[in-house]
């Protein structure tokens, strides 16, 4: 899963699974109606603030919420997670295959055989074809931009002296990268199973199959850009309208029941409302002017606390743990020295952060380390930095931070002074709480004699904390998993190799054999031992001080009165938007 | 001769926030058939109340009028004063019309010559469209100005300054009205303009046998034109007199004091004499002769002007002024004043 | 007058062309790379300088800004094999954040907003030159003591305030009016909907104009009234009604139509605020999506329309001006 964006508020997290473990996470879960009969009809209807979704290409997608939704309703993929309450959500199920996938070759080749009987909106029945195009359609990346990135760094295609896959993608190509490409994702002669041929050992890749990088488009229809606006719909709705007011799907009647066993569609119409003001969509839900209404960014955090004492809206709203873990990022080759770091993570004021942000009733709690705990196989407490390590207070602790400038003054001087004298400078997004946390940071930093200065971006936030040559100092970022992994998290995140590599730690005398572990990790199919990997390289990462993890977050949904069964999916993070019904 | 005017005994105050202003105090005059009657004094003396009082324009609640203005329309004698709006507005511009100081201001500017002035016509004609336009074109010809017909298509913008007095006359003539009120109507022309407009409304006089009310505060004017004078201070009458006897022998000292005030091109270059002082508040004006502050003659009074009241006196000659001064002790002294004037 | 309509025709093409490349200039200066703000998080050098060529910024400043001018007047085609499309003439680009040809996006945004426009300035007409009349005609009596209660909150209250207000109570609360979220239907297809979809956001502008609209009306009025062609007016003998409808209103109108045309000049460059409260896909919401996401096409159409209204709009106020008062005269 991606960082959090700009313009995601609270929710909006993909598929931080929990697997196995019991872990209460999901409070406020409320499949109270779940006891009466589903019912059919009626238009579902999501108020949304932002002018569109970023994407609805199923190769683009990359939002959690709009994965959830998409996958809801309009796109299927080959495999998906079951949508159910608790835990057993987060359990892929077989979708346009007929499997979850056979690896073989350690899981470097992997085989999925079609379900017969599918098909497109315009009635042409779904083979293999339509899957290899769509999955070329990634490495087009000039056009095809914003989906996870994993397809073109594992499949088993030559890259050419640059790093760059030498095919790229179906709009211009050479004979040599077509070639290459169809003998990576290759289709059985009767058109029904399709091989993938990748160039390391990936015991998870299966779980890439819930995102719509891997499904079906045909060719014929594909216009680059523009099939964003409107790409032929799988699943049981299709779009009958996408403007700058509304996204409305209606039933598809080429889906079959018979043919999908994930999907249950029951309203005849889903509709996104577009560019509503925030403070009208909780009011809407408030009033209950529109009973078959959900918020889809959810309230306003001034809102919160009116829909969360209420009685009456006890029906109506859920609060959980989103799949979010909140961190800041040294950038370490700035900051070399791991006395300062550590040093600023005891200064922080985490409590006054977060009760700023709505305290743990709304903002979440304090992390652990970068796996959230939704990432449940893989999640332990690291006992090095948050709740259950020795040294840990919420408020900061002021004496070890001081004791650790201490060291740092005779290990490393250059260091000590720029915290000291010069200042450590932030890379901040322009936003209206900066105003209130300035002061709250600055203060807490004055208390150990560390001076802080803030780069406020107002807009190219990334790309200004992506590109080693702008970033200053520290800045603050958020990941999920794209799975329920932490193969989509460690390396991502520490790694020289991935693709989010904020804290420029590939420098640090620790970092090589922490790499090799990684790698190690990575290729560990027994799930079990992997997960106990991954434990050890969060604690590990912790006790190297490369970032400073703050907050692992919630998020907030509410909605109208007529809409039955409205319960979270663990790996979306997310309502499961298909289940929802309309009552009236 | 018909009276054509009768003002008796006219008060006009205005409440304001500071208290009440007495404009006019205690006003009475006449204005006959074939006779031009002039008020003069200074800016804030109460000539041009008194003239709006006669047209009825001050803005109703705003003012406090008592006294009567006794208009003569063709035979019936109508008190303004008594009169509801409706009746006052149909006298207006029928009986009795004005113009005004600035020929400039005066004409609206969005509407043609023509039009503005056959509504003059209509209002107290109405339905009578045609006749009104024809009206109109035969005035503008009669106060002078060249190719009426095609002029009345015009704005008053296209007009000079000399040009549009002759049209606010022609309209005010719309209707053949039988008293004319001019309020300073020659004030903002070029001199050479004055005298043709002065001259025009003379013998305009006579053709429509009209009254004319002139206001001015300028005595050449009241020279060439007047037959009888009027002079105010302070809301009050302080001399009234045949435009002669008031040149020659003025019997008020602050009349006195504006005869000395006229600039003229004599042998010995003696700067001007101008009244000293300012003229009073009209709110808190003296219980005495509202001039004495300013008058040089006071101390040939054998009362203190300031705190006795002064009443208008007039002669047998039918010479009128407001002065505690016996009138032997003011002629000698007058006349000798004048006479070193002139010489 | 054809000479005069001409030469200031040649004047407003110079001017948008300034204005066009001024923005193009501004978009240049700005520390920001549009290629990088599309890229999203996962952004490496080769996917920006790939956005690059995407978005055409690979070129230099005068050729993107030749690039676009010939697209107004031949169309224009963007990316390459069989990805390529084309936007026909006249082209104004193409929005790679909403994957449409901006031209497309105006002609759908305009019509909602004029909308909007016409009516909120019917509505503000109305109501600020008849209650400025009120108020005027009964100075100092309570009506005009209720107008100027008007007027002060008309002016002082933001349109953000009154539009939320209005939107949250009579709609959300009160429910007097449905909630519109079908969005817009033209007058033609359906009259119920047209004005249930547009009563609240003419509502919402028409009280902050119609304020402005009232002082403005009353003030003139007053001091007309006050002017030497009034009192003429009255010594002629014309009655009190005549005199205040026909020879006081005459000299305010002409003010008040210039300021009328200037102010719907300025709506239909975009009523930001309140487009952007009821959620009316007009072209100041356009205008606002767009600089906030620096689609640099969309910005540059939207500042050329709004320039092109002003400058067109200035024009046809001359000339109604020059046809309103007699003074003026066109060379």
């Amino acid at each position: 899963m991606r960082a959090i964006s700009a313009r995601q508020r609270a929710t909006a997290v993909a598929s931080a699974a929990a697997l196995i473990l019991g872990t209460v996470l999901v409070s406020g879960v409320s499949p109270a109606s779940a006891a009466t009969t589903p019912k059919t009809g009626g238009i579902l209807t999501f108020l949304e603030h932002e002018p569109r979704l970023d994407h609805l290409d199923p190769s683009r997608i990359y939002t959690g919420r709009d994965l959830a939704f998409m996958n809801s309703f309009h796109t299927r993929t080959l495999v998906a997670y079951n949508p159910v309450p608790g835990n057993a959500g987060a359990n892929i199920v077989p979708d346009l295959a007929t499997n979850t996938g056979i690896p073989s070759n350690e899981a470097k080749t992997w085989k999925f055989t079609l379900r017969p009987g599918t098909k497109f909106e315009d009635g042409v029945a779904i083979t293999c074809e339509h899957v290899q195009y769509g999955v070329s359609r990634v490495f087009a990346t000039d056009v095809i931009t914003g989906g996870p990135a994993y397809l073109q760094a594992w499949l088993d295609i030559p890259k050419d002296k640059d790093g760059n896959s030498i095919y790229t993608g179906p709009y211009k190509n050479t004979p040599a990268g077509v070639k290459a490409f169809k003998k990576a994702v290759a289709c059985s002669s009767d058109n029904r199973t399709i091989t993938f041929n990748l160039n390391k050992s990936v015991a998870d890749f299966n779980y890439l199959g819930t995102y719509g990088v891997i499904s079906p488009v045909q060719a014929k229809k594909d216009k680059g850009d523009k099939y964003d606006l409107n790409p032929q719909a799988t699943g049981p709705y299709k779009i009958a309208e996408n403007s700058k007011t509304q996204l409305k799907l209606v039933r598809n009647k080429y889906w079959s029941k018979a043919s999908d066993p994930v999907r249950t569609p029951y309203p005849d119409e889903v509709v996104i409302q577009f560019g509503l003001d925030e403070e009208v969509i909780d009011q809407i839900i408030l009033e209950d002017t529109l009973p078959t209404a959900m918020n889809f960014g959810g309230p306003l955090p001034s809102n919160k606390e009116k829909f969360f004492s209420d009685p009456s809206l006890a029906k109506r709203r859920m609060n959980n743990s989103d799949p979010y873990a909140i961190y800041l990022a040294f950038n370490v080759k700035a900051m070399p020295c791991k006395e300062v770091r550590e040093a600023m993570y005891y200064a922080r004021d985490a409590k006054a952060l977060l009760d700023y942000a709505g305290g743990p009733k709304f903002a979440g709690s304090y992390a652990t380390g970068v796996i959230s705990p939704l990432v449940a196989d893989d999640y332990a407490p690291t006992k090095v930095v948050g709740p259950g390590s020795p040294d840990f207070m919420p408020e900061g602790n002021v004496a070890k931070a001081k004791a650790l400038l201490e060291t740092a003054k005779t290990k490393c001087p250059a260091d000590y002074k720029k915290a000291t004298e010069e200042g450590i400078t932030f890379d901040v997004r322009q936003s209206a709480t900066l105003n209130d946390t300035i002061p709250i940071n600055e203060a807490a930093y004055a208390r150990v004699g560390i001076k802080v200065k803030w780069n406020i971006i107002s807009s190219g936030y990334y790309s200004t904390i992506m590109d080693p040559a702008k970033q200053k100092d520290i800045s603050a970022s958020g990941w999920g998993a794209d799975w329920a992994n932490a193969s989509t998290v460690i390396p991502e995140l520490f790694a020289s190799f991935g693709g989010f590599n904020l804290s420029q730690n590939s420098d640090d005398p620790n970092y090589k054999k922490f790499e090799d572990k990684v790698n190690l990790a990575m290729k560990t199919t027994d799930r079990k031992k992997q997960a106990a990997m991954w434990k050890q390289l969060d604690a590990e990462a912790m006790r190297n001080f490369w970032v400073l993890p703050t907050t692992f977050g919630k998020a907030q949904e509410v909605w109208g009165s007529q809409l039955a069964n409205v319960f979270f999916w663990v790996p979306q993070g997310n309502p499961a938007y298909g289940k929802i019904w309309i009552n009236n | 001769m018909t009276q054509l005017l009768s003002i008796e005994d006219l008060h006009v105050s205005f409440p304001t926030e500071d208290g009440i202003v007495k404009a006019v105090d205690g006003v009475s005059l006449t204005v006959n058939s074939g006779e031009t009657v002039a008020i003069v004094g200074e800016s804030g003396s109460g000539k041009t109340v008194t003239s709006l009082s006669v047209m009825g324009l001050h803005k109703k609640g705003s003012v406090i009028i008592d006294g009567s203005i006794k208009i003569n329309d063709g035979g019936t004698i109508k008190d303004v004063v008594s009169l509801n709006p409706s009746e006052v507005r149909d006298i207006r511009g029928r009986a009795v019309a004005m113009i005004f100081q600035d020929p400039m201001s005066s004409l609206h500017p969005y509407y043609k010559i023509g039009n503005q002035l056959a509504e003059a016509f209509e209002v107290h004609n109405p339905g009578n469209k045609k006749a009104a336009k024809a009206r109109a074109i035969e005035m503008l010809d009669l106060v002078g100005i060249s190719e009426p017909a095609q002029r009345a298509e015009e704005f008053p913008h296209q007009f000079s300054g000399g040009m549009r007095q002759r049209v606010m006359i022609a309209m005010a003539l719309m209707n053949s009205p039988r008293l004319l009120i001019a309020d300073e109507p020659t004030t903002a022309l070029d001199v050479t303009v004055q005298a043709q407009i002065l001259s025009l409304l003379d013998k305009l006089k006579k053709e429509f046998d009209m009254g004319v009310l002139l206001i001015t505060h300028d005595l050449g004017v009241v020279a060439q034109v007047a037959d009888r004078v009027s002079v105010m201070y302070a809301g009050q009458l302080v001399e009234e007199a045949p435009v002669d006897d008031l040149f020659y022998t003025p019997k008020a000292p602050y009349t006195l004091g504006l005869l000395k005030s006229v600039p003229r091109i004599s042998a010995n270059n003696e700067r001007l004499k101008a009244i000293p002082g300012q003229p009073p508040s009209l709110i808190h004006l003296p219980q005495g002769c509202a001039f004495s502050a300013r008058c040089e003659y006071r101390n040939l009074s054998p009362v203190d002007c300031a705190v006795t009241p002064v009443s208008l006196h007039t002669d047998s000659a039918g010479h009128s002024s407001r002065c505690h001064i016996p009138i032997e002790v003011r002629n000698p002294v007058f006349a000798k004043d004048l006479q070193e004037l002139k010489s | 007058m054809l000479a005069y309509i001409g030469r200031r025709m040649v004047f407003a093409l110079a001017t948008i062309l300034v204005v066009s490349a001024v923005v193009f200039m501004i978009f240049a200066i700005l520390p920001f790379d549009p290629a990088a703000l599309t890229c999203g998080q996962r952004c490496n050098e080769q996917i920006i300088e790939a956005n690059r060529i995407r978005l055409g910024l690979d070129k230099p400043l005068y050729e993107q800004y030749f690039l676009f001018i010939s697209g107004i007047f031949l169309g224009r085609t963007y990316g390459s094999g069989s990805a390529a499309f084309s936007c026909p003439a006249p082209s104004f680009g193409y929005s790679f954040n909403e994957n449409a040809c901006v031209t497309d996006m105006i002609t759908e945004a305009l019509p909602i907003t004029i909308n909007l426009a016409v009516g909120a300035l019917i509505l503000w007409l109305t109501v600020g030159i008849g209650l400025g009349i009120v108020a005027a005609k009964f100075k100092n009596r309570w009506p005009d003591t209720g107008s100027s209660v008007f007027v002060l909150l008309g002016t002082s209250l933001p349109t953000f305030v009154t539009g939320l207000a209005l939107l949250i109570w009579v709609t959300i609360k009160w429910k007097i009016i449905p909630l519109s979220l079908t969005g817009y239907t033209s007058l033609i297809d359906n009259p119920y909907k047209y004005f249930q979809y547009f009563i609240l956001p003419w509502i919402t502008l028409a009280i902050a104009y119609a304020a402005l609209y009232t002082r403005f009306t009353r003030a003139a009025l007053l001091e007309t009234l006050g002017e030497d062609y009034i009192r003429t007016a009255r010594a002629k003998g014309v009655g009190e009604q005549k005199v205040f409808f026909k020879h006081t209103l005459r000299a305010v109108l002409a003010p008040l139509i210039t300021m009328a045309s200037l102010d719907f000049a300025g709506l239909i460059g975009g009523a930001i605020i309140t487009e952007t409260i009821f959620n009316l896909p007009g072209l100041g919401r356009l205008t606002l999506r767009s600089v906030y996401e620096f689609d640099l096409s969309v910005v540059l159409a939207t500042t050329i329309l709004a320039a092109t209204v002003v400058i067109v709009m200035n024009l046809i106020v001359d000339m109604l001006y020059a046809v309103l008062d007699p003074r003026v005269r066109l060379k």
